[in-house]
Protein backbone atom coordinates (compact mmCIF):
# COMPACT_ATOMS: atom_id res chain seq x y z
CA UNK A 1 0.00 0.00 0.00
CA UNK A 2 3.02 2.30 0.04
CA UNK A 3 3.16 5.32 -2.25
CA UNK A 4 1.10 5.65 -5.40
CA UNK A 5 2.03 2.35 -7.01
CA UNK A 6 3.70 1.90 -10.37
CA UNK A 7 1.24 3.95 -12.38
CA UNK A 8 2.40 7.34 -11.22
CA UNK A 9 5.90 7.01 -9.83
CA UNK A 10 6.73 10.69 -10.09
CA UNK A 11 3.44 12.12 -8.88
CA UNK A 12 3.22 13.88 -5.55
CA UNK A 13 1.34 11.84 -3.00
CA UNK A 14 -1.16 14.29 -1.47
CA UNK A 15 -1.16 17.80 -2.80
CA UNK A 16 -3.51 20.45 -1.41
CA UNK A 17 -3.55 23.50 -3.67
CA UNK A 18 -4.99 26.84 -2.60
CA UNK A 19 -8.07 25.30 -0.97
CA UNK A 20 -10.68 27.80 0.21
CA UNK A 21 -13.95 27.29 2.00
CA UNK A 22 -16.20 30.19 2.92
CA UNK A 23 -19.45 30.16 4.89
CA UNK A 24 -20.98 33.50 3.89
CA UNK A 25 -18.48 36.17 4.91
CA UNK A 26 -16.52 33.78 7.13
CA UNK A 27 -13.48 32.29 5.47
CA UNK A 28 -13.03 29.00 7.32
CA UNK A 29 -10.18 27.91 5.06
CA UNK A 30 -8.45 30.69 3.19
CA UNK A 31 -6.02 29.55 0.53
CA UNK A 32 -4.24 26.60 2.16
CA UNK A 33 -1.58 24.72 0.20
CA UNK A 34 0.69 21.92 1.35
CA UNK A 35 1.99 18.56 0.22
CA UNK A 36 2.50 15.22 1.93
CA UNK A 37 4.96 12.63 0.66
CA UNK A 38 4.63 8.84 0.79
CA UNK A 39 5.05 7.55 4.34
CA UNK A 40 5.31 11.06 5.74
CA UNK A 41 3.65 12.18 8.99
CA UNK A 42 2.47 15.78 8.92
CA UNK A 43 1.00 17.59 11.93
CA UNK A 44 -1.57 20.36 11.73
CA UNK A 45 -1.82 22.67 14.72
CA UNK A 46 -3.69 25.89 15.40
CA UNK A 47 -6.21 27.43 17.77
CA UNK A 48 -9.85 26.29 17.87
CA UNK A 49 -11.75 27.65 14.89
CA UNK A 50 -8.63 28.04 12.74
CA UNK A 51 -10.11 25.83 10.01
CA UNK A 52 -8.24 22.57 10.63
CA UNK A 53 -11.25 20.28 10.61
CA UNK A 54 -12.85 22.20 7.72
CA UNK A 55 -9.61 21.58 5.83
CA UNK A 56 -9.87 17.85 6.62
CA UNK A 57 -13.49 17.80 5.53
CA UNK A 58 -12.56 19.54 2.28
CA UNK A 59 -9.83 17.02 1.53
CA UNK A 60 -12.08 14.08 2.33
CA UNK A 61 -15.18 15.10 0.43
CA UNK A 62 -17.36 15.67 3.48
CA UNK A 63 -17.74 19.24 2.27
CA UNK A 64 -17.01 20.76 -1.12
CA UNK A 65 -14.33 23.46 -1.06
CA UNK A 66 -15.35 26.84 -2.52
CA UNK A 67 -12.22 26.74 -4.68
CA UNK A 68 -8.85 25.05 -4.96
CA UNK A 69 -7.79 21.48 -5.72
CA UNK A 70 -6.78 18.36 -3.87
CA UNK A 71 -4.70 15.81 -5.77
CA UNK A 72 -3.92 12.31 -4.57
CA UNK A 73 -1.37 10.25 -6.49
CA UNK A 74 -1.66 12.61 -9.44
CA UNK A 75 -5.43 12.28 -9.61
CA UNK A 76 -7.71 15.14 -8.70
CA UNK A 77 -9.91 14.05 -5.80
CA UNK A 78 -11.58 17.39 -5.01
CA UNK A 79 -15.25 16.83 -4.18
CA UNK A 80 -15.05 13.05 -4.38
CA UNK A 81 -17.32 11.24 -1.93
CA UNK A 82 -15.85 9.58 1.19
CA UNK A 83 -16.81 6.27 -0.45
CA UNK A 84 -14.75 6.95 -3.58
CA UNK A 85 -11.84 8.14 -1.46
CA UNK A 86 -11.89 5.12 0.77
CA UNK A 87 -11.67 2.95 -2.36
CA UNK A 88 -8.49 4.87 -3.21
CA UNK A 89 -6.99 4.12 0.19
CA UNK A 90 -7.79 7.36 1.99
CA UNK A 91 -9.24 7.07 5.49
CA UNK A 92 -9.86 9.29 8.48
CA UNK A 93 -10.82 9.47 12.11
CA UNK A 94 -13.14 12.10 13.54
CA UNK A 95 -12.83 14.39 16.55
CA UNK A 96 -15.80 12.63 18.08
CA UNK A 97 -16.10 8.87 18.48
CA UNK A 98 -17.37 7.01 15.44
CA UNK A 99 -17.43 3.41 16.61
CA UNK A 100 -20.48 1.20 16.05
CA UNK A 101 -21.61 0.92 19.66
CA UNK A 102 -23.72 -2.23 19.41
CA UNK A 103 -21.16 -4.28 17.46
CA UNK A 104 -18.34 -6.05 19.29
CA UNK A 105 -14.84 -4.57 19.14
CA UNK A 106 -13.78 -7.34 16.78
CA UNK A 107 -16.81 -6.79 14.52
CA UNK A 108 -16.06 -3.06 14.46
CA UNK A 109 -12.61 -3.82 13.07
CA UNK A 110 -13.95 -6.32 10.54
CA UNK A 111 -16.66 -3.96 9.31
CA UNK A 112 -13.99 -1.30 8.87
CA UNK A 113 -12.25 -3.29 6.14
CA UNK A 114 -14.85 -5.70 4.79
CA UNK A 115 -16.02 -3.55 1.90
CA UNK A 116 -12.66 -4.12 0.27
CA UNK A 117 -13.22 -7.86 0.17
CA UNK A 118 -14.40 -9.12 -3.20
CA UNK A 119 -17.56 -8.54 -5.19
CA UNK A 120 -21.08 -7.92 -3.93
CA UNK A 121 -22.30 -11.56 -4.26
CA UNK A 122 -19.06 -12.73 -2.64
CA UNK A 123 -19.74 -10.43 0.31
CA UNK A 124 -23.29 -11.76 0.63
CA UNK A 125 -21.96 -15.30 0.93
CA UNK A 126 -18.68 -14.54 2.68
CA UNK A 127 -17.96 -16.09 6.10
CA UNK A 128 -18.98 -13.82 8.98
CA UNK A 129 -15.43 -12.55 9.50
CA UNK A 130 -15.05 -11.81 5.76
CA UNK A 131 -11.65 -13.50 5.86
CA UNK A 132 -10.46 -10.64 8.03
CA UNK A 133 -10.53 -12.40 11.39
CA UNK A 134 -6.78 -12.89 11.59
CA UNK A 135 -5.99 -9.31 10.62
CA UNK A 136 -8.59 -8.05 13.11
CA UNK A 137 -7.02 -10.18 15.86
CA UNK A 138 -3.58 -8.80 15.02
CA UNK A 139 -4.88 -5.25 15.29
CA UNK A 140 -6.67 -6.08 18.55
CA UNK A 141 -3.38 -7.41 19.91
CA UNK A 142 -1.46 -4.43 18.54
CA UNK A 143 -3.80 -1.95 20.24
CA UNK A 144 -3.96 -3.97 23.47
CA UNK A 145 -7.69 -4.62 23.22
CA UNK A 146 -7.69 -8.40 23.52
CA UNK A 147 -9.48 -8.55 26.88
CA UNK A 148 -12.41 -6.51 25.50
CA UNK A 149 -12.49 -7.90 21.93
CA UNK A 150 -15.89 -9.56 22.26
CA UNK A 151 -17.63 -6.75 24.18
CA UNK A 152 -19.93 -4.22 22.51
CA UNK A 153 -17.76 -1.23 21.62
CA UNK A 154 -20.31 1.15 23.16
CA UNK A 155 -19.79 -0.39 26.61
CA UNK A 156 -16.10 0.56 26.81
CA UNK A 157 -14.39 3.65 28.20
CA UNK A 158 -13.89 6.70 26.01
CA UNK A 159 -10.15 6.08 25.74
CA UNK A 160 -10.67 2.48 24.66
CA UNK A 161 -13.26 3.52 22.09
CA UNK A 162 -10.80 6.09 20.76
CA UNK A 163 -8.26 3.30 20.26
CA UNK A 164 -10.89 1.22 18.43
CA UNK A 165 -11.70 4.24 16.28
CA UNK A 166 -8.05 4.59 15.30
CA UNK A 167 -7.59 0.84 14.80
CA UNK A 168 -10.63 0.85 12.47
CA UNK A 169 -9.10 3.57 10.31
CA UNK A 170 -6.01 1.40 9.86
CA UNK A 171 -7.82 -1.90 9.21
CA UNK A 172 -8.01 -1.51 5.39
CA UNK A 173 -4.24 -0.67 5.37
CA UNK A 174 -4.89 2.80 3.98
CA UNK A 175 -2.31 4.76 2.03
CA UNK A 176 -3.28 8.03 3.66
CA UNK A 177 -5.00 8.58 7.01
CA UNK A 178 -6.22 11.88 8.37
CA UNK A 179 -6.40 11.75 12.16
CA UNK A 180 -8.52 14.45 13.81
CA UNK A 181 -7.36 14.97 17.41
CA UNK A 182 -6.44 11.37 18.23
CA UNK A 183 -5.42 12.34 21.80
CA UNK A 184 -8.62 14.21 22.69
CA UNK A 185 -10.18 12.58 25.75
CA UNK A 186 -7.44 9.95 25.99
CA UNK A 187 -5.90 9.38 29.42
CA UNK A 188 -2.51 11.20 29.49
CA UNK A 189 -0.80 7.95 30.43
CA UNK A 190 -2.02 6.45 27.14
CA UNK A 191 -0.84 9.33 24.97
CA UNK A 192 2.77 8.16 24.78
CA UNK A 193 1.58 4.66 24.04
CA UNK A 194 -0.67 5.98 21.27
CA UNK A 195 2.22 7.87 19.72
CA UNK A 196 4.37 4.74 19.77
CA UNK A 197 1.51 2.77 18.15
CA UNK A 198 1.17 5.32 15.37
CA UNK A 199 4.90 5.33 14.68
CA UNK A 200 4.90 1.52 14.56
CA UNK A 201 1.89 1.52 12.22
CA UNK A 202 3.60 4.05 10.00
CA UNK A 203 6.60 1.73 9.74
CA UNK A 204 4.54 -1.47 9.38
CA UNK A 205 1.94 -0.28 6.85
CA UNK A 206 3.93 2.53 5.23
CA UNK A 207 0.95 4.89 4.95
CA UNK A 208 1.10 8.67 5.27
CA UNK A 209 -0.64 10.46 8.14
CA UNK A 210 -1.94 13.97 8.56
CA UNK A 211 -2.64 14.61 12.25
CA UNK A 212 -4.62 17.45 13.83
CA UNK A 213 -3.79 17.75 17.52
CA UNK A 214 -3.68 20.26 20.36
CA UNK A 215 -1.33 18.16 22.47
CA UNK A 216 1.92 19.88 21.49
CA UNK A 217 4.22 17.34 23.09
CA UNK A 218 2.48 14.55 21.14
CA UNK A 219 2.61 16.32 17.82
CA UNK A 220 6.18 17.59 18.17
CA UNK A 221 7.47 14.09 18.91
CA UNK A 222 5.32 12.36 16.25
CA UNK A 223 5.53 14.66 13.24
CA UNK A 224 8.75 15.57 11.41
CA UNK A 225 6.76 18.25 9.57
CA UNK A 226 4.24 20.62 11.16
CA UNK A 227 1.80 23.16 9.72
CA UNK A 228 0.33 25.88 11.91
CA UNK A 229 -3.03 27.30 10.81
CA UNK A 230 -4.54 30.51 12.12
CA UNK A 231 -7.80 32.05 10.86
CA UNK A 232 -7.96 29.69 7.89
CA UNK A 233 -4.42 30.42 6.65
CA UNK A 234 -1.10 28.62 6.98
CA UNK A 235 0.91 30.80 9.36
CA UNK A 236 4.05 28.71 9.45
CA UNK A 237 5.27 25.33 8.30
CA UNK A 238 8.42 23.27 8.72
CA UNK A 239 10.16 21.04 11.26
CA UNK A 240 8.48 21.13 14.68
CA UNK A 241 11.30 23.06 16.41
CA UNK A 242 11.18 25.79 13.75
CA UNK A 243 7.40 26.14 13.93
CA UNK A 244 7.48 26.10 17.71
CA UNK A 245 10.04 28.89 17.76
CA UNK A 246 8.23 31.02 15.16
CA UNK A 247 7.28 34.32 16.80
CA UNK A 248 3.95 34.64 14.97
CA UNK A 249 2.99 31.11 16.02
CA UNK A 250 3.93 31.89 19.61
CA UNK A 251 1.79 35.02 19.59
CA UNK A 252 -1.22 33.51 17.82
CA UNK A 253 -1.35 30.04 19.33
CA UNK A 254 1.29 28.73 21.64
CA UNK A 255 1.55 31.75 23.95
CA UNK A 256 4.70 32.62 25.79
CA UNK B 1 -56.66 -23.18 31.27
CA UNK B 2 -57.19 -24.69 27.83
CA UNK B 3 -58.81 -21.46 26.65
CA UNK B 4 -55.93 -19.42 27.96
CA UNK B 5 -53.27 -21.44 26.15
CA UNK B 6 -55.33 -21.42 22.96
CA UNK B 7 -55.72 -17.65 23.16
CA UNK B 8 -52.02 -17.17 23.80
CA UNK B 9 -50.96 -19.38 20.89
CA UNK B 10 -53.29 -17.74 18.39
CA UNK B 11 -52.33 -14.34 19.86
CA UNK B 12 -48.66 -15.04 19.27
CA UNK B 13 -49.48 -16.09 15.69
CA UNK B 14 -51.38 -12.85 14.99
CA UNK B 15 -48.69 -10.90 16.81
CA UNK B 16 -46.01 -12.49 14.66
CA UNK B 17 -47.72 -10.98 11.60
CA UNK B 18 -47.80 -7.54 13.23
CA UNK B 19 -44.16 -8.10 14.11
CA UNK B 20 -43.21 -8.70 10.47
CA UNK B 21 -44.70 -5.36 9.43
CA UNK B 22 -43.22 -3.68 12.52
CA UNK B 23 -39.80 -5.12 11.74
CA UNK B 24 -39.92 -3.44 8.33
CA UNK B 25 -40.87 -0.21 10.07
CA UNK B 26 -37.88 -0.25 12.40
CA UNK B 27 -35.44 -1.37 9.70
CA UNK B 28 -36.44 1.54 7.47
CA UNK B 29 -36.13 3.95 10.38
CA UNK B 30 -32.74 2.67 11.48
CA UNK B 31 -31.11 2.49 8.08
CA UNK B 32 -32.72 5.39 6.27
CA UNK B 33 -34.45 7.59 8.86
CA UNK B 34 -37.76 6.91 7.11
CA UNK B 35 -41.05 6.52 8.99
CA UNK B 36 -43.36 4.80 6.55
CA UNK B 37 -46.99 5.53 7.36
CA UNK B 38 -48.09 3.59 4.30
CA UNK B 39 -46.72 0.34 5.77
CA UNK B 40 -50.27 -1.04 6.00
CA UNK B 41 -50.82 -0.46 2.29
CA UNK B 42 -47.45 -2.13 1.69
CA UNK B 43 -49.17 -5.25 3.07
CA UNK B 44 -52.44 -4.64 1.20
CA UNK B 45 -50.86 -4.32 -2.27
CA UNK B 46 -49.03 -7.69 -2.26
CA UNK B 47 -52.30 -9.30 -1.11
CA UNK B 48 -54.02 -8.03 -4.26
CA UNK B 49 -50.95 -8.91 -6.34
CA UNK B 50 -51.19 -12.51 -5.09
CA UNK B 51 -54.90 -12.59 -6.02
CA UNK B 52 -54.05 -11.18 -9.46
CA UNK B 53 -51.42 -13.85 -10.13
CA UNK B 54 -53.82 -16.55 -8.90
CA UNK B 55 -56.49 -15.20 -11.29
CA UNK B 56 -53.91 -15.49 -14.07
CA UNK B 57 -53.57 -19.18 -13.28
CA UNK B 58 -50.60 -19.37 -10.89
CA UNK B 59 -50.79 -21.66 -7.85
CA UNK B 60 -50.61 -19.87 -4.47
CA UNK B 61 -46.89 -20.49 -3.86
CA UNK B 62 -45.94 -19.17 -7.29
CA UNK B 63 -48.31 -16.22 -6.96
CA UNK B 64 -46.63 -15.41 -3.64
CA UNK B 65 -43.13 -15.56 -5.10
CA UNK B 66 -44.18 -13.36 -8.03
CA UNK B 67 -45.80 -10.94 -5.57
CA UNK B 68 -42.52 -10.81 -3.62
CA UNK B 69 -40.65 -9.85 -6.79
CA UNK B 70 -43.30 -7.27 -7.69
CA UNK B 71 -43.20 -5.88 -4.14
CA UNK B 72 -39.40 -5.56 -4.28
CA UNK B 73 -39.66 -3.66 -7.56
CA UNK B 74 -42.58 -1.40 -6.67
CA UNK B 75 -42.56 -1.08 -2.86
CA UNK B 76 -38.78 -1.44 -2.56
CA UNK B 77 -36.99 0.20 -5.46
CA UNK B 78 -39.93 2.26 -6.76
CA UNK B 79 -40.86 3.67 -3.34
CA UNK B 80 -37.24 4.58 -2.64
CA UNK B 81 -36.62 6.24 -6.02
CA UNK B 82 -39.88 8.08 -6.47
CA UNK B 83 -40.70 9.18 -2.93
CA UNK B 84 -37.85 8.71 -0.47
CA UNK B 85 -34.80 9.82 -2.46
CA UNK B 86 -36.18 13.22 -3.52
CA UNK B 87 -37.60 14.01 -0.05
CA UNK B 88 -35.15 12.51 2.44
CA UNK B 89 -32.77 15.47 2.39
CA UNK B 90 -35.59 17.73 3.58
CA UNK B 91 -35.91 15.85 6.85
CA UNK B 92 -38.41 13.49 8.45
CA UNK B 93 -41.62 15.56 8.32
CA UNK B 94 -42.03 15.88 4.52
CA UNK B 95 -41.58 12.12 4.24
CA UNK B 96 -44.13 11.48 6.97
CA UNK B 97 -46.63 13.64 5.08
CA UNK B 98 -45.73 11.97 1.77
CA UNK B 99 -46.21 8.46 3.14
CA UNK B 100 -49.51 9.45 4.76
CA UNK B 101 -50.57 10.79 1.36
CA UNK B 102 -49.35 7.64 -0.34
CA UNK B 103 -51.44 5.57 2.06
CA UNK B 104 -54.61 7.51 1.22
CA UNK B 105 -53.77 7.56 -2.49
CA UNK B 106 -53.21 3.80 -2.71
CA UNK B 107 -56.41 3.00 -0.85
CA UNK B 108 -58.54 5.40 -2.87
CA UNK B 109 -57.04 4.28 -6.18
CA UNK B 110 -57.73 0.65 -5.42
CA UNK B 111 -61.22 1.39 -4.14
CA UNK B 112 -62.23 3.55 -7.09
CA UNK B 113 -60.23 1.72 -9.75
CA UNK B 114 -60.80 -1.88 -8.77
CA UNK B 115 -63.09 -2.78 -5.94
CA UNK B 116 -64.42 -1.65 -2.57
CA UNK B 117 -65.42 -5.21 -1.67
CA UNK B 118 -63.62 -7.67 0.56
CA UNK B 119 -62.20 -10.53 -1.50
CA UNK B 120 -61.63 -14.01 -0.07
CA UNK B 121 -58.02 -15.09 0.05
CA UNK B 122 -56.76 -18.69 0.05
CA UNK B 123 -54.99 -19.84 3.18
CA UNK B 124 -51.54 -21.34 2.62
CA UNK B 125 -52.23 -23.78 5.47
CA UNK B 126 -54.70 -26.66 5.84
CA UNK B 127 -57.93 -25.92 7.69
CA UNK B 128 -58.87 -27.64 10.91
CA UNK B 129 -57.10 -28.02 14.21
CA UNK B 130 -55.46 -30.54 16.43
CA UNK B 131 -55.73 -31.16 20.14
CA UNK B 132 -53.10 -31.63 22.80
CA UNK B 133 -54.67 -32.41 26.17
CA UNK B 134 -57.74 -30.16 26.10
CA UNK B 135 -56.08 -27.44 24.04
CA UNK B 136 -57.18 -26.98 20.42
CA UNK B 137 -54.65 -25.37 18.14
CA UNK B 138 -55.37 -24.56 14.50
CA UNK B 139 -52.98 -25.55 11.75
CA UNK B 140 -53.20 -21.98 10.47
CA UNK B 141 -51.81 -20.60 13.74
CA UNK B 142 -48.97 -23.11 13.78
CA UNK B 143 -48.24 -22.47 10.09
CA UNK B 144 -48.21 -18.73 10.66
CA UNK B 145 -45.82 -19.11 13.58
CA UNK B 146 -43.49 -21.37 11.61
CA UNK B 147 -43.38 -19.09 8.55
CA UNK B 148 -43.05 -15.86 10.54
CA UNK B 149 -40.46 -17.46 12.82
CA UNK B 150 -38.48 -18.71 9.84
CA UNK B 151 -38.49 -15.26 8.24
CA UNK B 152 -37.48 -13.49 11.46
CA UNK B 153 -34.68 -15.96 12.26
CA UNK B 154 -33.37 -15.82 8.68
CA UNK B 155 -33.35 -12.04 8.84
CA UNK B 156 -31.51 -12.02 12.17
CA UNK B 157 -28.94 -14.50 10.82
CA UNK B 158 -28.50 -12.36 7.72
CA UNK B 159 -28.03 -9.18 9.77
CA UNK B 160 -25.69 -10.71 12.34
CA UNK B 161 -23.80 -13.43 10.51
CA UNK B 162 -23.12 -12.05 7.04
CA UNK B 163 -20.70 -9.39 5.94
CA UNK B 164 -23.47 -7.48 4.19
CA UNK B 165 -25.78 -7.72 7.20
CA UNK B 166 -23.11 -6.28 9.45
CA UNK B 167 -22.52 -3.45 7.00
CA UNK B 168 -26.27 -2.71 7.11
CA UNK B 169 -26.08 -2.57 10.91
CA UNK B 170 -23.09 -0.25 10.67
CA UNK B 171 -25.05 2.07 8.38
CA UNK B 172 -27.98 2.03 10.79
CA UNK B 173 -25.74 2.88 13.75
CA UNK B 174 -23.54 5.54 12.20
CA UNK B 175 -23.98 6.56 8.57
CA UNK B 176 -21.08 9.01 8.43
CA UNK B 177 -18.56 6.57 9.83
CA UNK B 178 -19.84 3.84 7.51
CA UNK B 179 -19.27 6.09 4.48
CA UNK B 180 -15.71 6.88 5.49
CA UNK B 181 -15.01 3.16 5.93
CA UNK B 182 -15.99 2.53 2.33
CA UNK B 183 -19.41 1.00 2.95
CA UNK B 184 -21.76 1.74 0.08
CA UNK B 185 -24.44 3.38 2.19
CA UNK B 186 -26.88 3.84 -0.70
CA UNK B 187 -26.77 0.16 -1.54
CA UNK B 188 -27.25 -0.89 2.07
CA UNK B 189 -30.25 1.42 2.33
CA UNK B 190 -31.66 -0.09 -0.88
CA UNK B 191 -31.29 -3.58 0.64
CA UNK B 192 -33.32 -2.37 3.61
CA UNK B 193 -36.15 -1.23 1.33
CA UNK B 194 -36.08 -4.58 -0.49
CA UNK B 195 -36.22 -6.48 2.81
CA UNK B 196 -39.12 -4.32 3.97
CA UNK B 197 -41.01 -5.11 0.76
CA UNK B 198 -40.52 -8.86 1.23
CA UNK B 199 -41.56 -8.67 4.90
CA UNK B 200 -44.74 -6.88 3.79
CA UNK B 201 -45.43 -9.55 1.17
CA UNK B 202 -45.00 -12.32 3.76
CA UNK B 203 -47.29 -10.46 6.17
CA UNK B 204 -49.85 -10.20 3.34
CA UNK B 205 -49.72 -13.94 2.72
CA UNK B 206 -50.26 -14.70 6.41
CA UNK B 207 -52.78 -12.04 7.40
CA UNK B 208 -55.09 -11.82 4.39
CA UNK B 209 -56.86 -15.19 4.84
CA UNK B 210 -58.24 -13.71 8.11
CA UNK B 211 -58.52 -10.00 7.21
CA UNK B 212 -59.69 -10.65 3.60
CA UNK B 213 -58.24 -8.63 0.73
CA UNK B 214 -59.81 -5.20 0.96
CA UNK B 215 -58.61 -1.72 0.04
CA UNK B 216 -58.54 -0.63 3.70
CA UNK B 217 -57.14 -3.85 5.20
CA UNK B 218 -53.85 -2.02 5.74
CA UNK B 219 -55.35 0.47 8.20
CA UNK B 220 -55.39 -1.95 11.12
CA UNK B 221 -52.14 -3.73 10.36
CA UNK B 222 -50.28 -0.48 9.58
CA UNK B 223 -51.41 1.05 12.86
CA UNK B 224 -50.56 -2.04 14.85
CA UNK B 225 -47.16 -2.33 13.23
CA UNK B 226 -46.48 1.28 14.16
CA UNK B 227 -47.68 0.78 17.73
CA UNK B 228 -45.71 -2.48 18.00
CA UNK B 229 -42.54 -0.72 16.86
CA UNK B 230 -43.01 2.09 19.41
CA UNK B 231 -43.96 -0.27 22.24
CA UNK B 232 -40.94 -2.49 21.68
CA UNK B 233 -38.51 0.33 20.95
CA UNK B 234 -38.27 1.99 17.57
CA UNK B 235 -34.52 1.53 17.30
CA UNK B 236 -34.46 -2.16 18.17
CA UNK B 237 -35.42 -4.97 15.81
CA UNK B 238 -36.01 -7.25 18.80
CA UNK B 239 -38.34 -4.57 20.15
CA UNK B 240 -40.57 -4.82 17.08
CA UNK B 241 -40.94 -8.55 17.65
CA UNK B 242 -41.80 -8.12 21.32
CA UNK B 243 -44.24 -5.27 20.58
CA UNK B 244 -46.03 -7.27 17.87
CA UNK B 245 -46.42 -10.40 19.96
CA UNK B 246 -47.50 -8.42 23.04
CA UNK B 247 -50.26 -6.68 21.07
CA UNK B 248 -51.41 -9.94 19.46
CA UNK B 249 -51.67 -11.82 22.76
CA UNK B 250 -53.25 -8.99 24.78
CA UNK B 251 -55.82 -8.36 22.02
CA UNK B 252 -56.89 -11.98 22.21
CA UNK B 253 -57.07 -12.02 26.01
CA UNK B 254 -59.00 -8.75 26.23
CA UNK B 255 -61.32 -9.85 23.42
CA UNK B 256 -62.13 -13.07 25.26
CA UNK B 257 -62.09 -12.14 28.94
CA UNK B 258 -63.27 -8.51 28.79
CA UNK B 259 -65.19 -7.78 25.63
CA UNK B 260 -64.54 -8.10 21.91
CA UNK B 261 -65.53 -4.44 21.69
CA UNK B 262 -62.35 -3.40 23.51
CA UNK B 263 -60.04 -5.62 21.46
CA UNK B 264 -59.13 -2.96 18.93
CA UNK B 265 -58.24 -0.49 21.70
CA UNK B 266 -55.55 -2.70 23.24
CA UNK B 267 -52.71 -1.60 20.99
CA UNK B 268 -53.58 2.06 21.48
CA UNK B 269 -53.74 1.81 25.28
CA UNK B 270 -50.48 -0.14 25.43
CA UNK B 271 -48.94 2.46 23.14
CA UNK B 272 -50.10 5.34 25.37
CA UNK B 273 -48.83 3.66 28.53
CA UNK B 274 -45.42 3.03 26.98
CA UNK B 275 -45.18 6.56 25.56
CA UNK B 276 -45.90 8.05 29.00
CA UNK B 277 -43.79 5.77 31.20
CA UNK B 278 -41.05 4.50 28.90
CA UNK B 279 -40.92 6.62 25.76
CA UNK B 280 -37.86 4.80 24.39
CA UNK B 281 -39.91 1.57 24.27
CA UNK B 282 -39.64 -1.63 26.30
CA UNK B 283 -36.35 -2.71 24.74
CA UNK B 284 -35.37 0.62 23.21
CA UNK B 285 -32.52 2.89 24.10
CA UNK B 286 -32.54 6.65 24.14
CA UNK B 287 -32.08 7.75 20.52
CA UNK B 288 -28.49 8.61 19.70
CA UNK B 289 -28.60 9.25 16.00
CA UNK B 290 -28.97 12.65 14.44
CA UNK B 291 -32.14 13.09 12.45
Amino acid sequence: MEGCGEMTPTARFLEVKDVRKAYGAIKAVDGVSFAVGPGEIVGVIGPNGSGKTTLFNSILGQIKPSSGNVDFCGEEITGMSPLQLSRRGVGRTFQTLQVFGKLSVRDNLIVAAQEFQGTMPARLLAPPDAGLGQHADEMIEFFGLRHVAQLPAGSLSYGQQKLIDIAMAFMPKPRLVLLDEPCAGVNPSLVDQLRALLIDLNKAQGGSFVVIEHNMDFIMKLCPHVICMVEGKVLAEGPPETVQANRQVLEAYLGN
Amino acid sequence: MGDLIQLIVSGIATGAIYALAALGFTLLWQAAGVINFSQGEFVMLPAFAILLFIALGAPLWLAFLLACVAAMLVLGIGFKWVIVDPLIRHGVIPLVIATLGLSIGLKSTLKAGYSAEAHPFPSPFPGGQFSIADVNISYADIGTLVVAGFVVISLQLFLNRTVTGRAMQAVAQNTDAAKVLGIDVKRMVLYTFLINAVLAAVAALLVTPTYLAKFDMGDAIGQKAFFAAIIGGFNQTRGALLGGVLIGVLENLVGFYVSPAYKEGVALILFLVVIVFRPEGLLGRAEERKV
